[in-house]
């Protein structure tokens, strides 16, 4: 008796569980015939569920028609942890970050009244550069597209083409010596980023921070030959 | 004795088909995301029929119908049917 009431458990728990799973999905089973009116959750429905890195390519060939949908699931994206914890120490120094409340370095003062402490460290706030989001380098970017949930493995692989593509321009521009990148290759380069991003922003949102900071940092890299011919 | 084994087997299956259900979603996520970075249109996929490894033919909702697959050269090709 008392493993039937196990039992009985196990199938509330499961069909909590998957009800959880698709709770918003009410209309998936009606989206496998686009004739049909779609349900309007789904229309505005952000895509915010993960994609398992490997899925179907490493799933076996199944020839039935498979039903999808964009419900958001109940297993969000892991936040990671930024990059500079996981960077090398010495492979850059850390920068401040900008929404910490503490004043990065106060002025050296020989005895700073506690009443002028708003005062310092406005005026250090106003005097930091700008750039004070920490950076990726480019084998940290690869890895962490590699690892993300984000971007299924279709996508990646896409992604990877597109980026091979934009290397090899700059290979061929570079064969050229005192050669410099026109607009175009910036454009592209743009374009390529705001792809990733796109995929990344709401699945992702550390790496794509990471990635947006590093924007400038990377084309650094790529337009310049000496830096470029290193990768 | 039946009543436990009929109720083991239909927790077995409700957990496959919420797997299984995850997962076709996670595909037409990845297919959507796909096709888009193709720069072609499609708002979301409803149907996606696996005619292979890494060969699919997506339905999207607004009517569009791709056949996605990786070419020999490893590249991914979308294209329009």
């Amino acid at each position: 008796m008392c493993r039937l009431a196990i039992a009985g458990f196990l199938v509330v728990f499961s069909v909590s569980g998957c009800s959880a799973m698709k709770g918003s999905d009410a209309g998936a089973a009606r989206e496998t015939h686009p004739s049909l009116p779609p349900a309007p959750p789904s229309d505005t429905a952000p895509d915010r569920e993960p994609v398992p890195a490997m899925a179907p390519v490493a799933a076996a060939p199944r020839p039935s028609t498979l039903p999808v949908s964009s419900a958001p699931s109940s297993n969000p994206a892991k936040p990671k942890p930024p990059t500079v914890a996981r960077a090398a120490p010495a492979a850059r120094p850390r920068v401040a970050q900008p929404k910490s409340p503490k004043p990065s370095v106060p002025p050296p003062q020989p005895t700073p009244p506690p009443a002028s402490s708003p005062a310092t460290s406005s005026t250090s706030a106003a005097s930091t550069p700008p750039r004070s989001l920490p950076t990726l380098n480019l084998h940290d970017l690869e890895q962490r597209l590699r690892e993300t949930r984000a971007i299924g493995v279709f996508a990646k692989l896409s992604l990877k083409n597109q980026v091979d593509d934009l290397l090899s321009a700059f290979r061929e521009l570079y064969r050229v010596p005192n050669k410099r990148p026109p607009a175009e290759l910036r454009q592209r380069y743009d374009l390529l980023l705001l792809k990733v991003l796109s995929l990344l922003q709401d699945s992702d949102p550390p790496l794509a921070t990471a990635i947006a900071s590093s924007k400038e940092a990377i084309w650094s890299i790529l337009a310049d030959p000496d830096k470029f011919s290193k990768i | 004795m039946a009543l436990r084994i009929s109720a083991l087997m239909l927790t077995t299956t409700l957990l496959l088909s919420g797997a299984a259900l995850a997962d076709d979603s996670a595909v037409g996520k990845d297919l959507k995301a796909t096709i888009a970075l193709q720069g072609m249109p499609c708002d979301q996929v409803v149907t996606a029929k696996q005619n292979g490894d890494s060969d699919y033919t997506a339905a999207c909702k607004d009517g569009n119908r791709y056949h996605v697959f990786v070419n020999a050269q490893g590249r991914v090709i979308v294209q329009k049917l």
